[in-house]
This record gives structure tokens, sequence and C-alpha cells, in this order.
């Protein structure tokens, strides 16, 4: 009987041996173990007409044969399931270089860009953001900053006049009166805005362009804040080691008045193509408010001082970017506004 | 204005050289702006503040030389060798207008040899840009680049009745200035007249037949000190702008017309021969209120102290006044101490309050000893109202795609009237635009996006999306002070393709809905009620079948959106659809938020229906929508549209539609014979209303 049992080992090692896929195994588990036809179970079937003794001992055998064939299949079938769930995943295979899918997005006009850091350097340091009219009369445009009746700024060859009495603001100063006259000292202002002069367009010019004007006034503020101020604002603009100049000037509206410079932060001073080899910028135009003007909106200059600033947002774009030719600022151009996050 | 290095030597024993000079100049308030040499001397190009006349001259910069230096100016030689004869003898002046002509001089030298400059006067002027003219007129120039006194020379044979006479023009007047243009004038403009007519326009530019030639023998000088604002409107009127004008009508020193006349009378002698007659006629109606132009000033200690943030002894400020010519004495007795009281000198025409010596002070001492400090704190910063709802929006759109486009505020008016609703009556025009195509102020932002697309389209981009935030103007809403009311607007425009970077898609091109749905996302953005969107065939821009108007859930309008009408687009190169949505930016941003409040999260679960009908294809959605949602179905949570088909199988004028209705209870299951229920409601009522049939 151990001679039958080990012909049918034999007889499934090499038929296991033959089996190349998936299918001819569960053929082969079919034939040797299947319920109702496998050829193990129809052995054991036969047991019965056996004596005890053998039936004990060929039973024994043939269950120990059973496990065998059992495992021999599960691995079979395994190894045939692991390579069909491989060749599933090769089939399935990507180009996982092609370009994700997202739509790239837009970008804000570097004037937007510059405007926002400013403003939130200095609402950082208390200041208001204000907004005026862009369309001013002739009073706060120019009388109420102290700018003389006869004062070349004032005729229609540098402003653009919609009647005789109103014209497109020539500077952001004008939001330092409606400032003072909506809300009393002391006051932090920051107004940045679009301004109009007749320059014809060029590469350094154009008829509309972008300030920033700043306005404190407080009781007991002196020049000294102002320079520390401009100080610390372009430290947060350009860096901690920027330096601060102050040169006299003259602007109708501050007394006594500065024109600011500041260290290059292209070379840090010591003289390159941004800064035109002084190793300064000019910012723009500051200054004491003038008594007048503080008068003007019923402020009483021996009670409150303060101090005003303006810069210039385009000049500063055209020398942060690198710009050429700032008529690109307002042509619009998408391979133009893309360069700038 | 140009500067010689040599020339201002002469009247200050300055030992900086040409480099320092100018830093330290520049850091005192007169910014150079170059030092180019010139031959063996240096030219020092300035660029000086309009509050500065008293520096268009060798002299005025000598001034500050010496009071930052510490130097004495020291005269030009002026002293004169006059004859016997008196000058009063042989002219006289008479101002009719001293309101325009407060001081007139007039000196007489005879027998001058008109002819070719010597050699170092010729040098001098060319070195500073000027032509060499004959000896007199170039005196006469030389003389103004030295004090900063324009002078002018008559032939005085030439003048009728040999006198000068200083009053308004005639209204038509006419007069043929040096340069041979004939010039009319009015009655507004002074001129210099002989006996019988205008020999000079006063202050500007002398006349053609009274100025110097080679037969000149006997010469007029004329110096003289004219009120600025006339010479300035002037000289516009008559679009004639001269360096004597550009000094007259910043203002000039009246107390150096007679010293500049000795100077150029002195020179004229010496250099053109001659003999100079006795005495100035010195006609000086104005006299007493150029004097009392020139009050005393307070200069306090304390105020400068206030201002500056820094000290300053009395004495210290004393010698920087007197150093730059103020009369200073201490203050008087009544007065607290710590005071002076000082008179500017008659060149500084820009120093009239204590605010202006404090200036002086503190630049001769030197801003650079300013001490930096930060005001204290005064409370915390804001943002403009709204600011970060903006910025959010720019995020979202540049999110989306969008670049953020600036463009002019003025604009091509047949444009603008194009694409924009505001009334005619609106709209705003510039008296003097600098491009004449540009000259209305915009009502609407869509014109200038159009344009800006056009510029990209042109210039070889197919994918352009834009969007501006910015003002827009209306003139017949006034503000309370008179100038038109300012909105801010928000527009976008977008054409191409939708993601052009998918390469899996590349072909599918932006439609009305993807503009539609960016102005959804940003309502749900800033948290507002859905926008309503209807139908909005009566926009003269847009497309009449594929336009909206927008506005919000409470029905006030905001604006539009839509295809661009094909009409104004006819000379485009491309023929993909061009979507623009333009609205009223500042409505938007003061609407009503949508408080958020916690909905407990559903424990039951939704049940998810699907829905298709035959209808006609003029039913809008939202009448579907408006009318199943006017069932008030309980249970129903969500309806939306995920199919809409057109086949030649269906009938005409039908489409198959396809909704997705969930439905959902709070406290249960639903249960199947209550969603079949409702069910039948939407297809009953849709069928009634419409006709719709189910597929």
């Amino acid at each position: 009987m151990s001679d039958r049992i080990d012909q049918l080992r034999e007889d499934f090692r090499r038929e296991s041996g033959e089996v190349t896929g998936e299918q001819e195994a569960t053929a082969l588990r079919d034939r040797w173990v299947g319920r109702k036809s496998g050829l193990l179970t129809a052995e054991m079937k036969t047991l019965g007409r056996l004596s005890p003794e053998d039936r004990r001992l060929t039973g024994q055998l043939l269950n120990h044969l059973k496990e065998e064939i059992e495992q021999e299949l599960e691995l079979l079938e395994s190894r045939f399931a692991a390579a069909r769930e491989l060749a599933q995943l090769a089939s399935e295979q990507i180009d996982v270089t092609l370009p994700g899918r997202h739509l790239p997005a837009g970008h804000l006009h570097p004037i937007t860009l510059l405007r926002q850091r400013i403003e939130d350097i200095f609402v950082s340091m208390g200041y208001h953001i204000e907004d005026g009219p862009e369309i001013e009369t002739d009073f706060y445009n120019f009388d109420a900053l102290n700018i003389p009746a006869i004062h070349p700024a004032r005729s229609r060859q540098d402003t653009f006049y919609i009647t005789g009495k109103l014209a497109l603001r020539s500077q952001t100063s004008t939001v330092q009166i409606h400032s003072m006259q909506r809300r009393q000292p002391p006051l932090r202002v920051i107004a940045p805005g679009r301004v109009f002069r007749r320059d014809t367009p060029d590469a350094t010019h154009n008829p509309m362009f972008y300030q920033v004007e700043g306005l404190l006034v407080e009781r007991g503020i002196t020049l000294g804040d102002l320079k520390g101020t401009i100080e610390e604002f372009v430290r947060r603009m350009f860096g901690p080691q920027t330096r601060t100049r102050f040169r006299p000037s003259y602007f109708p509206f501050v007394e006594p008045g500065a024109e600011i410079d500041y260290s290059c932060f292209k070379c840090g001073g010591t003289g390159c193509r941004v800064c035109k080899g002084s190793g300064w910028i000019e910012m723009g135009g500051s200054g004491m408010v003038h008594p007048n003007v503080l008068r003007g909106v019923g402020i009483d200059p021996d009670e409150y001082t303060g101090f005003a600033f303006g810069l210039g947002l385009d000049r500063l774009c055209a020398l942060m970017y690198g710009l050429d030719d700032i008529r690109l600022l307002y042509e619009n151009d998408i391979r133009f506004l893309e360069q700038f996050r | 204005m140009k500067i010689s290095y040599n020339w201002l030597k002469e009247i200050v024993e300055t030992d900086l050289d040409p480099r320092e000079l100018a830093s330290r100049l520049t850091m005192a308030g007169l910014a150079v702006d170059a030092v180019e040499p010139h031959g063996d001397d240096q030219i020092l190009e300035f660029d000086l503040t309009s509050n500065r006349p008293d520096c268009l001259s060798h002299l005025g910069i000598a001034r500050e030389v010496a009071a930052l230096s510490g130097l004495q100016v020291r005269m030009p030689e002026a002293e004169i060798k006059p004859v016997v004869e008196r000058t009063g003898d042989v002219t006289t002046v008479e101002i009719r207008d001293a309101d325009l002509c407060p001081r007139y001089t007039a000196r007489v030298i005879r027998g001058v040899k008109i002819g070719p400059s010597p050699d170092w006067l010729v040098r001098r002027l060319e070195a500073l840009g000027q032509r060499s003219v004959n000896n007199v007129a170039d005196i006469t120039n030389y003389v103004m680049l030295e004090t900063g006194q324009p002078l002018h020379a008559f032939d005085l044979d030439r003048l009728q009745g040999r006198r000068i006479i200083v009053r308004r023009a005639v209204d038509g007047e006419k007069m043929t200035t040096l340069d041979g243009e004939e010039r009319e004038l009015t009655s507004s403009m002074l001129v210099i007249a002989d006996a019988e007519r205008a020999v000079a326009i006063g202050g500007i530019k002398g006349g053609e037949d009274s100025g110097i030639s080679e037969t000149t023998v006997d010469v007029l000088l004329e110096a003289a000190w004219f009120t600025p604002v006339q010479i300035r409107q002037t000289s516009k009127a008559l679009a004639l702008s001269t360096e004597a004008s550009y000094r007259f009508e910043r203002g000039t020193d009246p107390g150096i017309v007679s010293y500049a006349s000795d100077r150029a009378s002195a020179l004229i002698a010496r250099i053109a021969g001659g003999e100079v007659l006795d005495g100035l006629i010195d006609a000086y109606p104005g006299r007493s209120a150029v004097e009392a132009s020139f009050q005393p000033i307070l200069f306090r200690e304390s105020r400068y102290e206030a201002l500056t943030g820094l000290r300053v002894e009395l004495a210290e400020a004393e010698r920087i006044l007197t150093a730059l010519g103020c009369r200073v004495r201490q203050g008087s007795s009544s007065l607290a101490s710590g005071t002076l009281e000082v008179v500017s000198p008659t060149w500084r025409i820009d120093v009239r309050i204590e605010e202006d010596l404090i200036e002086e002070v503190a630049r001769i001492a030197g801003y650079d000893l300013l001490e930096t400090s930060l005001p204290g704190s005064a409370g915390a910063g804001a943002y403009l109202i709204g600011e970060d709802d903006r910025r959010a929006t720019r995020r979202l759109l540049t999110s989306a795609g969008f670049h953020e486009a600036v463009s002019f505020s003025f604009v091509n008016a047949g444009l603008d009237a194009q694409m924009s609703s505001a009334a005619e009556e609106s709209r705003l025009v510039l008296l003097d635009p600098i491009d004449a195509s540009q000259s209305h102020m915009r009502t609407a932002l869509a014109g200038g996006l159009l344009r800006a697309l056009e510029h990209n389209l042109n210039h070889g981009s197919r994918n352009v999306r834009l969007f501006e935030i910015g003002k827009c103007f209306q003139a017949n809403q006034l503000e309370p002070d008179g100038r038109p009311t300012e909105i801010e607007r928000l527009a976008l425009i977008a054409t191409g393709a939708r993601n052009e970077f998918d390469w899996q898609d590349a072909g599918s091109r932006l439609d009305f809905y993807d503009l539609k749905g960016i102005l959804e996302a940003l309502a749900d953005q800033l948290g507002l009620a859905a926008l309503r969107f209807d139908p909005g065939a009566e926009i003269p821009w847009l497309h009449p079948g594929r336009a909206a108007m927008v506005s919000l859930a409470n029905g006030d309008p905001l604006g539009s959106v839509g295809q661009l009408h094909p009409r104004l687009v006819a000379g485009f190169k491309v023929r993909q659809p061009i979507l623009l949505a333009e609205i009223d930016f500042q409505r938007l941003l003061a609407a009503a938020r949508v408080e958020a409040r916690y909905n407990q999260l559903p424990k039951f679960p939704t049940v998810v229906r699907d829905l298709a009908l035959l209808i006609e294809t003029s039913v809008t959605w939202q009448s579907i929508d408006e009318t199943i949602r006017s069932l008030n179905l309980t249970h129903l949570v969500d309806l939306r549209i995920f199919d809409i088909y057109r086949g030649r199988e269906l009938p005409e004028g039908r489409h198959s539609i396809a909704l997705s209705l969930r439905y959902r209870a709070a406290d249960r299951t639903l249960t199947d014979e209550e969603i079949t229920a409702a069910q039948e409601q939407v297809v009953r009522i849709l069928t009634m209303r419409f006709g719709a049939e189910l597929r």
C-alpha cells in the first residue's frame, strides 16, 4: 500500500512541476483534492474496504500526503496570484514624469506687491492706511498744501484739469489734508495711490504713477522721529544693514524739508549700476508738516508737530526689479506680469 | 544751473576741491548733479529747488560756501569813475505800473566801442554754455551769471525821446523781440517803452530795433526788479522763456540791483571803452513795500529743539544766520531769553517764518547731526476697510490664473462709451490730455482690459486672463465738495484654453460658465449669499444670448458677465470667445456677510435620486430650480443638475436634463415611499409648468 502512496506522491510531484499557469493550478487542485472527483478523495473512500489495522496505517499515510499536496498547491497558487497582481500593476503603469494637472497661478501687479509690503510694514508700526479721491479740488491738491497760487505745478502744463477747479491729483499729499480733517491727532496715516502729471510717456515717465504718502501728527514729534521712522522702514523693506541719509530740500507743505536717500540695496553703498555709482538711492521728499498746513485744518502748530513723507512706487519698482522701461508697468502684457511674485 | 569752480573761487576762497565742495553743498540742500571738467576749470551742475532763486548765480553759491566754511564773500570789483555829465540830464525813467516793476534803474555809458569780447570772457561764457555775442551783451550776461541780476543794454540813440517808460502794454500792441519774432501783447503784460513804442518785454526779452548793434555808441543799461507772478504769466502766455525770465519769475534780489548795474558799467568801461555818466537813475517806488516785506522773525531755541530734536546754542544759531546774511539781534528784554530777532537778507525771499530759520540753522549745522528716534506707540495700526477682502479677492483670482492689470485712469472715449452703462452726461473729459485719443476718465474698467487683451493677442499670447481693481468716475453724481463720485470696480477678461498646460485637455476653451463660476467662487470666498444671474440680452457690449446681469442676493445690481459681442472683436486676430465680467466692487465689499453657524452633522443617511427629463431648451435652469424649491420638500437637502444632453433623436426644441436630488431627515432614515412621493411631486410640477416628460 505504501508503494501506491509513494506512486501517488510521485505522480503529484510530476504533475505539479508541469503547472505553468493559475488555471492549471486550479485544475491540479480539482484533480487531486477536489471534493467530488479528486484522486486523493477517491483514494480516501477506498479506506473502508481495508482491515482496521491497514485502515489506520494507510489513513495516516494518505492524510500526510494530503497535507503535503495542500501545502504544495497553496504555494503554487500564491505564487501565481502574486504574479497576476504584478502583471495587473504593471499594466497600470503611467509616466509620472508627465506634468501634473494644475492651473498655473496668475500674478499680482508689481505695484500691488510693493504696496502691500509697504502697508504691512507701516500697519505694524501703528499707521492707518487711508485712501483719497483721484480727482481733487484745487483746495486739496494745492491750497491746503501751501502751494503758492503761482506755483508751476498748478499749470495746465503740469496738471490734468477737468474743470478750472477740478484736477487729477498731482500727489498723494492731498490725503494728508483729508486725514487731518477726518481725525484728530495723534494720527498716523499711510496713503498709497495713483497720481497724475502731464508727462509724455518715455522709459522713465508715465502720465500716471503711484505714490505712498506718510503722515504722523502728535505732540513732541521731531525731525529725529522722522529720520528714525524712515530708518526703520528701509531696514524692514531692504534689510537691516540699510542706512538712511537726509538732505535739506524744499516742498511747500513741509518746513524744514528733507530729501531722503537710503543706501543702495544692491551694492550696500559701494556704488553700482542701480545707484548710478553713488551708493545712495533717492527715496523721496519729507519734512516737518508746515505750520500753514496744520493751521489750515485747525491744528495748533504750537501744540502738535508732525512729519510727512512721500515715495514713488514706480521708481522703486523699476529699481528693485531692474525694469529698463517703466511704460511696461501699464501695458498689462502677461509676459511682463508673470515675472513678479 | 552751471557754476564755474574757478569763477566761484574768485568770490570765495574755498580750499575744498570741486568734488568735496559738491558734496558739502549737496548735503546742505543745493544738489549738485555732476562735476565735469572744462579745460582747466571744473563745472558744477546744480539741480536747485524752486525756493532758492538766490543761488542762480556765482555770488549766490559763494554765499552758501562762505556760510558753510566760515569764509567771507569777496564782492567783485564794481568801482566806477564817472565823468561830470549826469545821467539824469541825458535820459529819464518813468514807472507807470509800480505794482509790476517796483524798481527800475538806468545808467548811461557813452562812447563805447562794440566789438568782440576778450578771450577770457568768451571762454567763461562758453564754459557755462553761453554763446558770445559782443562785448556789451556779453558783459550783461556775465554779470547776470555772477550776481543773479538780469540786465539789459539799450542803444540810447534808438530810444525815441531818449527816455524809458515802464508801463503795461496796450491790448493788441505789437513788438518784435530780439529773436526776430513779432509778438502781440496784452494789457496784463509789462513793457519797457520809449516815448513812442515798446522796446522790450519787461524782464523777459529786449526788442529788435532798440538793442545793441555794431553801430551803438551810447548804452543805456537797465537793471530792475520785476514782480515774479507777472513775469511767469507773461512768459507762459508768450511761450517765451529766457535766462532773465527764469530768474525774475522765481524771485531776484531787490537789494542787488544797483550793485549789479555798477559792476556791469565798470566792466563795460574797462572792456568796451566809453565813460560812465554820473549818477544812477534809481526809480524805486516799491521801496517801502519791499522793505516792509522783510520784517523781523523770531527764532526760539525751544522751537528749534521741538522741531529738530536737537539743542542749539543761541550763539551758534546767531553765527549761522549772520553768515547767511541775516541781521540778527538778541531777543529784546520783553521776550523770553533764548530767542533771536532775525531779518532775512533781501536775496532770501524764501525765508519768511520761524520754521524757515530753523531749517537754515539745521541745514548749515548739518542734517547728519539728527539723532534718530521712533515715536512711541499711539494705538494700533489698521488697514483700509475691506482690505482683507481685497487681498482675498486678489488671491482667489490669481489662483484662478488671472494676472493683475493696472491701466491708466483715462481711456479712449469711444471705447469707454461702448463698454460702459454710464450715461453720456456722466463722462469726464480732460482739458489737456497727453494723448488726444485717451481723453476721458474711465467710467468702467472694461475698455482698458479689452485694450490690454488686444495688446496681448497682438504679441502672440493666445491664453489671456486679466483682472483689474480700480476707481472709475461718474460726473452725474457729485460729492458735497463738488467732486465727481469715484467707484471702485472689479473687472475680469479671459480667453483661450481652460488650462493650456493640461496635456490631456488642451483643446478645451474657456466659456461663459468659467467666468460666471469665478464670480460665484468670489461671493463664496467673501462669505456672501449666492449671487443672482439673470439673462442680460440688453447689455450692448455682450453677446445677447450669452450675457447675464449680476446682482447681490438681495437684488442690488452689481454688473454683468458674458461673452463679448462679436461686433466688438471683429478686428481681432483670434476667433475664440472672449469673456468679460465687470462689477461694482465697492458694493460687493459692502454687502452683508452670511454669518457662519454650526449645523449638526447628519446622523442618518442621505438618499440620492436621479431624474432625467425631456424639457424645452428655452426653460432656464433658474426657473426649474426655483420651481422645485417652491415645493418646499421637507427632506430635500440638495438639488443639482449633472448633465444636459442634446441629440438628434430627441424632439425638436427639447433637450434632456439630468437632475440629482438628495434627501435626508435629521431624525430617522427616510423610507422608500417618502422619497418616491417626493420625486413624484417634482415630476408632476415640472410636467405641469413646463410640459417636461420623464425619460
